[in-house]
């Protein structure tokens, strides 16, 4: 009872909390996953990114529209002839937060620090590959001088850390340096926002706003990070106005969010696709020899390709993504429309059972006897093993509509769900003949298409794929210097995947996100149009959001969303809470009475 | 009334004998949790660094340096070896997933745990208790029977659903009715846990989650206490003690309920053991970052290091509980020392 007076006190004092003119503003975001580190060479998470990216600078970000290479700490930067020379501008109005200047040393500091390998390099290297030397002529140039031409450049996202701090902390420190505020002191950044609170894997992260911002300070005067484990208790945060944004939720809970009072949702475009993939032949990378048991149907690239049209895209975008999703065909989504192959019209990804019955039969697969198809050599096909992710719901309702339609097509699967990491185990040894997964796929689509060369198979690979044609063009556009010549490269690939079908794209993903709009303004999706407000390449949105009071002041301003109010009635949560709390009342009484009565006999007995 | 025992008497172990065998036999679990402990994890599916590393690693020269960084390019008995030596010396290792020493880790995690279900138990068995005194002594009262009833329905309702519902109705507030307490957290982002407000204000933040568990627990403590209550008030020197003319109220607290309260005892003493290992749902939904959270987020990786500190620390936990609970029952019952 004493703990109840008491609580009661604060949470009065706490509940009329709206922003006066000189109370600071603070934006509060609610993330679903924890930031795993902020030392940016040890986190993963995407969480752990957006931290970074506040806290600090990078030579390269990213534009809005299409997520390409924009300038940032580099001011400029431009290449030798050869493609072999690259030389950055800094910008000499940078400082560190502690009052330091930012120069081209810090830079060359922080890129040999992952040249020299460790956690460092785990994480960033793959942007420092194929370079030779690092040079800082002066404290506004940075020399990159490259072993061979990269078509990667000048996408450089590396967090820039300052020298006069880092130098501290040696190699050995660096697996476990948690770069964490310390007595009440922020964290020495250049970025955007300092870091004044938090630790890696904790629940609440404080950054306060850096005035001296070479790019302009914010218009906001706090971030504050909040983690929720799940997706109702944050939904139900936003609604209280406990926080101002809530990101990756699902479709039904944005539909029951739309239409309250101050809140806007949407499913923003997610540059990722999902996919069932097939087992094309694994082997034993030291050997060669073949490796699993994968079904002798699914190592033939026509009976893969038949599939691509027993797939009701449509109904599965309907169904297992209630809605939210674009019907997908090749790995390279819509939001990176330069990189991008479609289908020619008479083989764009439609469901037409009969094509894919026809395209069965041309390739020896025909019904036997006892009415399922056979090999070509007249041999059954068995059962198909098609395995789905147990912790998604989605890939387990897309590999069992996946399953009906093989079905009606008269060929027998069974469906199984497994941990992720068990399939991925069940990956690597090759006992599978399909399964369902996805990926994000980054602005530059490098990463993406290596998973599809030779090389990855027993590493990156889960499909085992394996084509000549296919990692020649990979190592030309690798170092293509030319952007239409690239372009026209990495779509060639994406013709060559599609008629091979190790995977058959599904869909592309969304992620849903709900805002107070009558709080903030003048947030810009990414890519713009139809992406997503929060969890972007860069920080666009919390530098350049304003209080709702203020949203005339960019009301002018390229692309910005001027975020509407709708007006509107009782939202869907609230009516599922009460009916829920509707059937545990019933419940309650029902119980209650049955004791009541089933007492009631014995209350003579005692004594 | 029962027979005297026969004359073969069974000579009775002094305490001192009874508590060094009993502590002996702890150390000896101890150890052998130590050595389960390594090889339980590595018998799970996946793989650490492709795990974490989906979409991040992109080459086999980045996955490689993580391996290298974090011990897993060692061979197993090789990694075994470190982890004993380690273990030894306090060291349990370094968080694959948070990259922090895992004993950091579990202090932080350990002490909103320690709240939480610590506070949760404490009430839920002062509360349990008190209420199966009340409904064993006067069984089929009004009073009994809601309190049968309520906490039976409580005690099958499911934790995190019990906490939704609490957090409709007490954070959010149907309709007109304010919400009076946060939807989720440990704290307030701005409030320094350590000072007197921020006791406040995590005492405010916990009072869902702690009612949600408080709740869920009940029953366990109310039905035991109940129905060991219930056989004492059959026993001859219940009669007795009412014979000597002794008042209800005496005779229920100084006689029935004493005897009663031993395989409570038992409950509580095993309840506290658990006590480390959290409560995984209710955490889930209040967003509290205890030991349960880290424990089951940890199996996903697998964070091995993590997975066996925690293991570790909740094994010893009930373990040493166990052990408390065998050294006072020594003392309450000295039969048992046989």
């Amino acid at each position: 009872m004493a703990l109840a007076l008491a609580s009661l006190a604060p949470g009065l004092a706490l509940a009329p909390a709206t922003a006066s003119e000189d109370e600071p503003v603070t934006f509060t975001v609610a993330y679903l996953n924890e930031v795993d580190s902020f030392n940016p060479f040890l986190g993963i998470e995407a969480s752990s990114f957006e931290m970074w990216s506040l806290m600090y600078d990078s030579l390269t970000g990213y534009a809005m529209e299409d997520m390409q290479p924009t300038p940032a700490l580099a001011s400029e930067w431009e290449t030798s002839e050869d493609g072999l020379t690259w030389t950055f501008t800094i910008r000499d109005d940078a400082t560190w937060s502690d009052g330091e200047p930012l120069t081209a040393q810090d830079v060359l500091y922080t890129y040999e620090r992952i040249r020299d390998g460790g956690p460092e390099r785990a994480t960033w290297g793959v942007y420092l590959k194929g370079v030779e030397s690092v040079t800082a002529p002066d404290d506004t140039t940075v020399v990159l001088q490259l072993e061979e031409p990269s078509a990667l450049l000048p996408l450089l996202p590396i967090p820039i850390v300052p020298e006069h701090v880092w130098s501290d902390v040696s190699d050995d420190d660096m697996r476990s340096y948690g770069n964490e505020p310390t007595g009440g002191e922020p964290v020495v950044g250049s970025g955007p926002f300092r870091l004044v609170e938090g630790t890696a894997g904790g629940s609440t992260y404080r950054l306060e706003v850096n005035p001296d911002y070479w790019g302009g300070a914010p218009h906001i005067d706090e971030v504050v990070v909040r983690v929720f484990k799940s997706e109702d208790p944050a939904i139900q945060a936003l609604v209280t106005g406990e926080v101002d944004f809530v990101e990756g939720i699902n479709a039904l809970q944005v539909q029951s969010l739309e239409g309250r009072d101050g809140i806007s949702a949407q499913m923003g475009d997610s540059p990722g696709f999902d996919e069932i993939a097939f087992n094309t032949g694994s082997i034993d990378t030291d050997t060669g020899e073949p490796l699993g048991d994968p079904n002798p149907a699914v190592l033939d690239p026509a009976f893969r390709w038949a599939l691509n049209f027993a797939i009701d895209r449509d109904q599965i975008i309907e169904t297992a993504y209630q809605g939210a999703g674009q019907a997908g065909d090749t790995i390279i989504p819509p939001a990176y429309a330069g990189f991008r192959w479609e289908p020619p019209e008479e083989d764009a990804a439609t469901y037409d059972p009969e094509r894919a019955a026809q395209l069965l039969d041309e390739a020896g697969y025909t019904v036997g006897d006892d009415g399922f198809r056979t090999l070509p050599n007249g041999d059954p096909i068995g059962k198909l093993r098609l395995y789905a992710r147990s912790d998604s719901q989605t890939s387990v309702d897309v590999i069992e509509l996946f399953s009906e339609w093989l079905a009606d097509l008269d060929i027998d699967s069974e469906v199984r769900a497994f941990e992720s990491s068990k399939l991925t185990d069940i990956i690597y040894e090759g006992t599978f003949d399909a399964f369902e997964w996805g990926w994000y796929v980054e602005p530059d689509p490098s990463s993406m298409l290596s998973y599809m060369t030779c090389d990855e198979r027993g590493n990156w690979s889960d499909s085992w794929y394996c084509n000549e044609e296919y990692d020649t063009l990979f190592e030309q556009q690798r170092i293509e210097q030319d952007d239409a010549a690239r372009e026209e490269q990495v779509q060639q690939m994406q013709e060559i995947l599609y008629y091979d079908a190790p995977y058959l794209v599904t869909a592309y993903s969304t992620v849903g996100e709900a805002w107070r709009s009558d709080r903030f303004a003048c947030l810009r999706q990414q890519p713009d149009p139809g992406g997503v407000y929060l969890i972007q390449y860069g920080v666009h949105n919390y530098v350049n959001m304003r209080p709702a009071a203020e949203a005339d002041e960019c009301a002018g301003e390229e692309g910005t969303t001027q975020l509407s109010q709708e007006a509107g009635g009782e939202g869907g949560v609230s009516t599922a809470f009460l009916v829920g709390g509707g059937v545990v009342l019933v419940g309650l009484l029902a119980v209650g009475g049955v004791v009541a009565m089933r007492r009631r006999g014995t209350v003579g007995d005692r004594e | 009334m029962t027979e005297l025992p026969a004359p073969t008497r069974v000579r009775r172990r002094s305490y001192r004998r009874y508590a060094a065998g009993k502590a002996l036999g702890a150390l000896g679990s101890l150890g052998f949790m130590l050595v389960v402990n390594f090889f339980l994890f590595r018998v799970l599916p996946g793989d650490p660094a492709r795990t974490l590393g989906r979409g991040r690693f992109t080459t086999q020269e980045q996955l490689e340096e993580f391996n290298a960084t974090y011990g897993l390019d060692q061979s197993l008995p090789q990694q075994f070896v470190t982890y004993v030596q380690n273990t030894l010396t306090g060291d349990l290792g370094i968080s694959l997933r948070y990259r922090v020493p895992v004993s950091d880790l579990i202090i932080d995690r350990m002490w909103p745990t320690l709240l939480l279900v610590g506070t949760s138990t404490l009430l839920a068995a002062v509360i349990g208790i008190w209420m199966g005194v009340n409904s064993g002594w006067r069984r089929g009262s009004r009073f009994d029977r809601g309190a049968t009833g309520s906490s039976l329905t409580l005690y099958s309702m499911p934790e995190w659903w019990l906490g939704l519902l609490l957090i409709y109705l007490l954070a959010v507030g149907p309709g007109p009715l304010p919400g009076l307490f946060p939807t989720g957290g440990l704290h307030s982002p701005d409030v320094d846990p350590s000072s007197p407000a921020g006791v406040l204000d995590v005492a405010w933040h916990l009072t869902l989650p702690v009612l949600t568990l408080t709740l869920a627990y009940l029953a366990d403590y109310a039905l035991i206490m109940r129905s060991s209550l219930l056989d004492e008030i059959g026993e001859d020197y219940v009669t007795t003690a009412r014979a000597k003319g002794l008042r209800d109220v005496q005779v229920r607290n100084r006689h029935a309920v004493r005897n009663a309260l031993l395989p409570t005892t038992t409950v509580v003493a095993l309840s506290i053991g658990f006590v480390v290992t959290g409560a995984i749902t209710v955490e889930t939904v209040f967003s509290i970052p205890g030991l349960g959270l880290l424990a089951t987020e940890a199996l996903t990786v697998p964070d091995y290091w993590v997975l066996q500190g925690t293991l570790l620390v909740s094994t010893a936990a009930v373990i040493f509980a166990n052990l408390a609970a065998n050294l006072v029952y020594g003392l309450l019952d000295p039969r048992v020392r046989t």
